[in-house]
């Protein structure tokens, strides 16, 4: 996967942070993406996340005010993402429909 | 013929279960357990969850003796409880639902307790005490919903006692509430502790300060006994309150704290002057477990509730009175 840095953004002040997660089809993309979509994020403010399919690719994109709000954010959604990755390799491929 | 798989994780027991029509095929669970003096936090548990569930899940295949195609519903803890737990538990769920093409069901982990002990102990319709480290409620079944008659409003009864475990250093294993049930065996003696009853309702924050306060802990062998002593009358007079005003003939005790012998003593003793029937299960189904959400699942989704995924968020907040009860009449 790839990850931009956090950058400020020098219009809004928000640090932004972006992270790309192929995956081997568009259809176990996007099972990632229903399960990891679904729960709010625990802090209202001073942060946002936003996750997004591109065919075979999850993308998610964080704007937040600070460092350390960002630095939780992401550190929640990595352990969430690892999770949702090995019951996938565990349990998967998907069933034929 | 139904077959429900059930995922529970909401405190620091993960469990899970599955159930084909009213027979427990398989219920593995594992529990985080801390050092003395310590509590569980939610992101340690959380971490401990996702460490393990996976393995538990295959367990749970494995004892049953079932592939994932013979699984018709997938259901799990919408709430109440912890939430990083809570996040971890719901991601495996959905995951899997979606890898197996089978119908998602978000359950309410107090209702989950009350169709378990309805179903191990068969009772009709009975004043229902949850008692356990994060709840404490008297409930009746009426109209559809499952309606809470008296409660606490403060702490839960084994919040209390967890924090009494605490204070005092015993061992979190295998539960801090065993090991405090185990020291009142040995004590005899009664001391007397604030007695918190309000109207319906219960108080337990107040009672762990008294005893810090007053200098009992110089002799923390003497505090056991009591402590259960007095909170457990306090559950009791809650508990035959309900049954008053309902006239119900029977009490089912659920939560992990219905696993205490002398709480379903006292339980039986006020029941026999009454001329009902006490009904309790063994710590397998009393303590959190997957199997007991599996239940619940079962019912809802025979009587056609169905948890879509973009509604399958989970809540620390669910109250056992939101969920419309359609199973029963």
């Amino acid at each position: 996967m790839a990850a931009t840095n956090a950058e400020r953004n020098h219009e809004t002040s928000q640090l932004e942070f972006s992270l790309d997660v192929p995956f081997p089809s568009p259809r176990e993309a996007a099972i990632a993406l229903r399960s990891l979509s679904p729960d709010r994020e625990p802090r209202k403010s001073g942060i946002s996340k936003h996750l997004a399919l591109t065919g075979s690719t999850l993308t998610a994109k964080w704007s937040a005010d600070e460092a350390r709000i960002l630095r939780v954010s992401v550190n929640s959604f990595m352990d969430h993402l690892t999770l949702v990755m090995e019951t996938m390799e565990m349990f998967g491929p998907p069933a034929t429909q | 013929m139904t077959v429900v798989i059930g995922f529970e994780g909401s405190a620091n027991k993960i469990g899970i279960g599955i159930i084909k029509d009213g027979e427990v095929l398989s219920n593995p669970r594992r529990t985080y357990i801390t050092p003395p003096g310590q509590g569980f936090m939610p992101s340690d548990t959380a971490k401990h969850h996702r460490a393990v569930i996976l393995t538990v899940l295959k367990e749970a295949l494995e004892q049953a003796g079932l592939k994932p195609a013979d699984i018709d519903c997938v259901a799990y803890t919408k709430g109440p409880g912890m939430g990083a737990p809570l996040v971890t538990v719901a991601l495996v769920a959905r995951t899997v639902a979606q890898l197996w093409g089978k119908p998602l069901l978000g359950v309410n982990h107090c209702i989950g307790h009350i169709e378990m002990g309805r179903l191990i102990t068969q009772a009709d319709n009975p004043t229902v005490l949850y008692v356990s480290g994060g709840n404490t409620q008297v409930i009746a079944y009426s109209e559809r919903r499952y309606r809470i008659f008296g409660e606490t409003i403060d702490i839960a009864v084994g919040n209390c006692l967890d924090r009494f475990a605490r204070v005092i250093k015993i061992s979190n294993d295998p539960s801090p509430g065993y090991n405090i049930e185990q020291m009142a065996k040995k004590g005899s003696q009664y001391v007397e502790l604030p007695y918190t009853v309000k109207g319906m309702d219960v108080s337990f924050s107040g009672i762990l300060s008294y005893i810090e306060v007053s200098g009992l802990l110089s002799c923390p062998t003497l505090m056991p006994p009591s402590l259960q002593e007095t909170v457990f009358s306090m559950l009791v007079e809650i508990t035959e309150r309900a049954m008053a005003h309902c006239g119900s003939q029977e009490v089912l005790i659920v939560g992990g704290v219905g696993c205490n012998m002398r709480l379903q003593e006292m339980m039986g003793v006020m029941c026999e002057e009454r001329g009902a029937k006490l009904f309790a299960t063994d710590e397998r189904f009393c303590i959190d477990n997957g199997a007991m959400i599996a239940q619940a699942g079962w019912e809802m989704f025979r009587s056609g509730q169905v948890t879509e995924l973009e509604d399958s968020w989970i809540t620390q907040r669910y109250r056992t009175d939101e969920v419309e009860v359609t199973w029963r009449d």
